[in-house]
C-alpha cells in the first residue's frame, strides 16, 4: 500500500515537473517588454531625439518638440496655441546626461519630462537590464515607483525611504527586492533634471565664496606641481570607450588651474599669466589642458565655430560648466620646468559664476563607448578630481563634506539590521565550531542540544533573512561575481546590499571551514523552510508517507544539479540575460521575493510543488536541483574540517540509515559534498546506547565490572590500561 | 576526518617532505599534472596532455601579445582544465583531506578532480587574465 502511494507520489511530483517547467518556458518573456530590446542608434545621436523616443508620453499635450540642444542634451517641448508655440517643458534621455549604472552595470534608459516651473510631468523606461524586472518583479512596479516623481520639484530632497519633513526630504517608496536599482533610477532622475533645471535657469546656481591666493615667488617645476596636485593627469584608456588598445591610450591630459598666481606663473610664464588674467573678468576662471598622448582629439574634430567643446567640461558638485568658441585661449607653450611635449593644448574659460577655485572639482572627458556586440554607442565619462592644495589659499583649503556613496548610505540606514544580523551569524557559526560539546550533551532520543541552534538558524533564516530582508542568495550573484571577477569587478555593486553581502563573505569562509552544509543546512532561507516542512508533516502524523529516494537513484539525480550549475555557467558567457531566465530554477523568487501567491501560475506552481512535495521527501530542491548547492558543493571537497569517522564505520550503517542527506556512502565515508551538516551522525558518534561499536563496548565492560571511561575525540572509551603488580606493591609501599 | 575507510587514503611521492621542501613540492604538484618519478601514468594521456598544454600555453603567449579575444582564452582555458581532470586522474589520482596545510590525502574520484581542477585553474585563470586585463593588453 505504501509503496503504491510512494510510486503515485514519484510519478505525479515528474510530471507535476515537467508541466511546470514547461509552463516557466511558455512564459519565459511575458514580462520583458523593455528588457535588454534594442533601441534605435540615432535615439542617443539624432539631433531630433523624438523622432525615436516617445516623448509625448513623458510630456502630456505636448504638439512638436525642439532638436536637441545644450550641453548635456535635452529638447523643448511645445503646445500650439492658437498657431502660437508655448513652450511646456523640456525632455530628456538619461543616457544623454548621466551614466549610472544599475544592478545589472548597465544604465536604466529612461525617458523623463519636466515642466517649465521643474516638475515631472512623465518617466518612461525605454529599456532596461535589470534581471530581477525579467522575471522576479513586474516591470509594472518600476511603472509604480517611476509615477512616483510625478508632479514632484526637481530641487527638492528626494530619496528612497521614509520622508523626514524636520530634513525637508521626500521619501519614495522602494520596490522590495530591486532596492539597487531604485536608488539607481533616483539618483538618474535628479542627476538629469538638476542638469537640465540649471541649465534653462529653473534652478539656480549654488554660490561659493570665492578663493584668496597667497602670492610666493617661488616657479615651480612640472614634478612639483604635478606632485602637489596642482597639476593633475586624465588618462581615458582605449578599451574603456570599446576600443582596440594598439599600446596608446585612448585620450592623456593633464591639466591645472591658471588663476592661481604661482601655478598660473609656472605654467604660463609671467607675462602671459599677466596677459590672461587681464582678459578675465571679476568671477571668471581658467585652465588649461595639454594632450600629451592619445587617438583622438580633447577638442573634438567635429567642432564648429560657434559651437559647443561637447567633449571637456568642469564640474563642480552638481554644477556643470561648458566651453564654446568664445572661451577658448590658444595655449602655446607651457614654461614650467621639464613639462611634456604635446600635440594638443588649450586654455578654457570659466564663466559660470558659482565656481570657486577654492573648492575641489572635476574635469570631465565625456566619451562614447563603442558596444562591441551592437555596435552602439553609449554614453560615458571620465573625470579626475582637482583641488589647490592648501598652501595656495589663503587660510587653506576650507572644510568640503562630502555626501557619503550610495552604498555607504545604504548601510548606515540598515546598520541596526546588519548588525543583528552579523551577531546571528556568528552565534550560528559558534555553535557549530562547538559542535563537538553539545553532541556530546545530545542522544539519539534527545538532539535538543544541537537542534535549538539549528532550528533558531531555521526560523531565523526563513522570516528575517527570507521573508523580510530578501537576502535569499541565489546563483546569480555567483554568476555575476564570476563575470565581474573576469572583467570588471565594482565594489559598489556588492556593497549595495549589505546583508547579502554580508551573507556572502560568511558563507565563503564557512564552506572552507566546514563545507557547504552550515549555510545549505542550517542557513539557507530556502532550505530551512523545506526541511522545517519535512519536520513539521512528520510531526502532525505524515511520517508514514515520507521517504527518502532509493540510495542508487538519489546517487544518480544529485548530479543533476551540478549539470543545471554548469549550464547556467556556460549560458552566461553566451547571455546573462538568457542565464537569468533559466535561473529561475531556484524558486527564490517565488517564495521571499514576490510571494508565492504574486506570480503567475507557472512560478507559483513549481515552488508550491517543490515545497509540496519537500513535506514528503526532505530536501527534494537541494539535493537534485539547486545550483546554488553545485557551486557550493565544489569547493566544499576542500573544507578543512570535516566530520568524524571511526574504522567500523565500513561495516556498521547504522547512522548512514537515518542520514536525511543520503551523504554516507557503502564504505561509511560522508560525502561531504552532499551533506547539510545536520550531526546526527555526530551525535550517534559519541552516544553509547547508539553507536553499535561504543553500546558493544559499554555492554562488554558492564558484564565485566568495569568502569565506563569518558569517549575519547576519536569515539571510543579511554581504554583501561591494567597497572602492572610491581607498581601497585612499590607504591603500596 | 570524514574517511572512515583508510584504503581510500593516499600519499604522494613527497608525502614524507616537510617544511619548505614540502611546500615547493605542493606547489609544483599544483603547477605540473603529470606524473613524477615513481608515478606510473599512460604514455597516451601523458603525451596528448603535454601537446594540449603547448597549445594552451602559446594561446596565453598570443594573448599576452595582445593577438587573441579574451573570449579565445578563456575557451583554451577551459579546454585544457577539461583535459588536465584526465592526466591528473591518471598521474596523480589524490587530493587534499582536511587543512590545506596538512599532509592527509585521500584517492580522488572523477568529481573529486573535476572540483579540484575547476577551482584552481580558475584561480590561475583568474589572476592571468586580470593580468593581462590590468596590463591593457586584453579588453573586455
Amino acid at each position: 500500500m505504501r509503496f503504491d502511494l510512494l510510486s503515485r507520489l514519484r510519478s505525479r511530483g515528474t510530471a507535476l515537473l515537467a508541466a511546470t517547467l514547461a509552463g516557466l518556458a511558455m512564459t519565459g518573456g511575458a514580462l520583458a517588454d523593455t528588457y535588454e530590446v534594442k533601441l534605435p542608434p540615432e535615439l542617443s545621436s539624432s539631433p531630433k531625439m523624438c523622432d525615436y523616443a516617445p516623448c509625448k508620453d513623458v510630456m502630456p499635450g505636448a504638439t512638436s518638440f525642439s532638436e536637441r540642444k545644450g550641453q548635456p542634451p535635452f529638447v523643448e517641448a511645445y503646445k500650439d496655441e492658437a498657431g502660437q508655440k508655448k513652450l511646456l517643458g523640456y525632455v530628456m534621455l538619461s543616457t544623454d546626461i548621466t551614466d549610472t549604472p544599475a544592478y545589472s552595470g548597465k544604465p536604466v534608459v529612461t525617458l523623463i519630462g519636466m515642466d517649465t516651473t521643474g516638475r515631472f510631468t512623465g518617466v518612461k523606461i525605454l529599456k532596461h537590464s535589470e534581471p530581477i524586472l525579467l522575471l522576479g518583479i513586474p516591470e509594472s512596479a518600476l511603472i509604480k515607483f517611476n509615477n512616483q516623481y510625478l508632479g514632484q520639484f526637481v530641487g527638492d530632497n528626494i530619496e528612497i525611504g521614509k520622508s523626514r519633513s524636520e530634513e525637508n526630504l521626500i521619501g519614495l517608496d522602494a520596490i522590495t527586492g530591486a532596492t539597487v536599482t531604485v536608488i539607481a533610477q533616483n539618483q538618474v532622475m535628479m542627476t538629469s533634471g538638476s542638469a537640465v533645471a540649471k541649465q534653462v535657469g529653473i534652478l539656480k546656481p549654488v554660490i561659493r565664496p570665492q578663493a584668496k591666493f597667497t602670492a610666493t615667488t617661488a616657479a615651480p617645476s612640472w614634478a612639483q606641481l604635478v606632485e602637489d596636485g596642482s597639476v593633475q593627469r586624465l588618462v581615458v584608456k582605449a578599451e574603456e570607450v570599446g576600443l582596440k588598445s594598439d599600446g596608446r591610450p585612448y585620450m592623456d591630459l593633464w591639466f591645472g588651474y591658471l588663476n592661481q598666481p604661482t601655478i598660473g606663473q609656472a605654467i604660463l610664464g609671467k607675462d602671459g599669466y599677466a596677459g590672461l588674467m587681464a582678459r578675465l573678468k571679476e568671477g571668471e576662471h581658467a585652465i588649461f589642458i595639454i594632450k600629451t598622448a592619445g587617438m583622438d582629439s580633447f577638442k573634438g574634430s567635429g567642432f564648429v565655430r560657434g559651437g559647443i567643446y561637447d567633449r571637456v567640461q568642469v564640474r563642480q558638485d552638481s554644477d556643470s560648466f561648458t566651453f564654446r568658441d568664445l572661451d577658448y585661449v590658444n595655449l602655446w607653450g607651457v614654461s614650467a620646468a621639464g613639462s611634456p611635449a604635446f600635440d594638443e593644448s588649450a586654455i578654457f574659460i570659466i564663466r559660470g559664476k558659482s565656481f570657486s577655485g577654492a573648492y575641489p572639482w572635476k574635469l570631465v572627458f565625456l566619451g562614447n563607448k563603442i558596444d562591441k556586440e551592437t555596435s552602439t554607442k553609449t554614453f560615458a565619462n571620465f573625470d579626475k578630481e582637482y583641488w589647490l592644495d592648501a598652501r595656495y589659499l589663503e587660510g587653506g583649503r576650507p572644510v568640503v563634506i562630502k555626501p557619503d556613496p550610495t552604498w555607504l548610505k545604504v548601510w548606515k540606514e540598515r546598520a541596526f539590521e546588519i548588525g543583528g544580523f552579523v551577531v546571528f551569524l556568528l552565534v550560528i557559526a559558534a555553535a557549530y565550531a562547538s559542535r563537538d560539546t553539545l553532541v556530546r550533551r545530545s542522544s539519539r532520543h534527545n538532539k535538543w542540544p544541537v537542534n535549538v541552534f539549528k532550528y533558531t538558524g531555521w526560523v531565523v533564516s526563513i522570516g528575517f533573512v527570507g521573508f523580510y530582508a530578501m537576502a535569499q542568495p541565489s546563483i546569480t550573484q555567483i554568476l555575476t561575481w564570476f563575470h565581474s571577477l573576469l572583467f570588471q569587478w565594482k565594489w559598489e555593486l556588492f556593497l549595495s546590499d549589505p546583508l547579502i553581502f554580508v551573507f556572502w563573505i560568511f558563507i565563503i569562509v564557512s564552506t572552507f571551514l566546514w563545507g557547504r552544509g552550515l549555510f545549505c543546512g542550517w542557513l539557507c532561507p530556502f532550505g530551512s523552510l523545506s526541511e522545517l516542512l519535512y519536520k513539521i508533516g512528520g510531526a502532525i502524523g505524515l511520517k508514514r508517507f515520507q521517504f527518502n529516494l532509493p540510495q542508487a537513484l538519489h546517487d544518480k539525480l544529485k548530479w543533476v544539479k551540478y549539470a543545471v550549475f554548469f549550464g547556467l555557467l556556460a549560458v552566461s558567457f553566451f547571455s546573462m540575460g538568457l542565464a537569468e531566465k533559466l535561473a529561475e530554477v531556484e524558486p527564490f523568487k517565488t517564495t521571499f521575493l514576490v510571494g508565492i501567491t504574486n506570480r503567475s501560475w507557472p512560478y507559483s506552481l513549481f515552488a508550491a510543488g517543490l515545497l509540496g512535495l519537500a513535506i514528503f521527501t526532505e530536501r527534494p530542491f537541494c539535493k537534485y536541483l539547486c545550483p546554488l548547492g553545485a557551486a557550493l558543493a565544489m569547493p566544499t571537497t576542500f573544507r578543512w574540517f570535516g566530520l568524524r569517522r571511526k574504522d567500523e564505520c565500513t561495516s556498521c550503517k547504522a547512522c548512514a540509515k537515518g542520514c536525511g542527506s543520503l551523504a554516507i556512502d557503502t564504505k561509511g565515508n560522508i560525502d561531504q559534498r552532499e551533506c547539510m551538516l545536520c550531526l546526527d551522525c555526530m551525535v550517534f558518534y559519541y552516544d553509547d546506547h547508539a553507536c553499535p561499536p561504543l553500546a558493544h563496548e559499554r555492554k562488554r565492560r558492564d558484564k565485566a565490572g568495569q568502569p565506563l571511561t569518558p569517549i575519547n575525540g576519536k569515539g571510543y572509551f579511554i581504554p583501561i590500561h591494567p597497572v602492572p603488580a610491581d607498581t601497585k606493591k612499590g607504591a603500596a609501599a | 576526518m570524514t574517511i572512515a575507510d583508510r584504503n581510500e587514503l593516499r600519499q604522494p611521492a613527497y608525502g614524507n617532505a616537510r617544511g619548505l621542501s614540502w611546500l615547493i613540492a605542493e606547489l609544483r604538484d599544483h603547477l605540473w599534472p603529470w606524473a613524477g618519478k615513481g608515478q606510473p601514468a599512460r604514455k597516451s594521456i601523458q603525451l596528448a596532455g603535454f601537446a594540449l598544454a603547448i597549445a594552451a600555453t602559446i594561446a596565453w603567449v598570443l594573448a599576452a601579445l595582445g593577438r587573441l579575444e579574451a573570449g579565445a582564452i578563456i575557451g583554451w582555458w577551459f579546454g585544457w582544465s577539461v583535459f588536465e581532470i584526465f592526466v591528473r586522474l591518471d598521474a596523480k589520482p589524490y587530493v587534499k583531506e582536511g587543512p590545506w596545510w596538512g599532509h592527509l590525502y585521500r584517492r580522488a574520484t572523477v568529481m573529486d578532480m573535476i572540483c579540484y581542477v575547476s577551482f584552481k585553474n580558475l584561480l590561475i585563470g583568474a589572476v592571468l587574465f586580470i593580468g593581462l586585463r590590468t596590463l591593457g593588453i586584453v579588453q573586455v
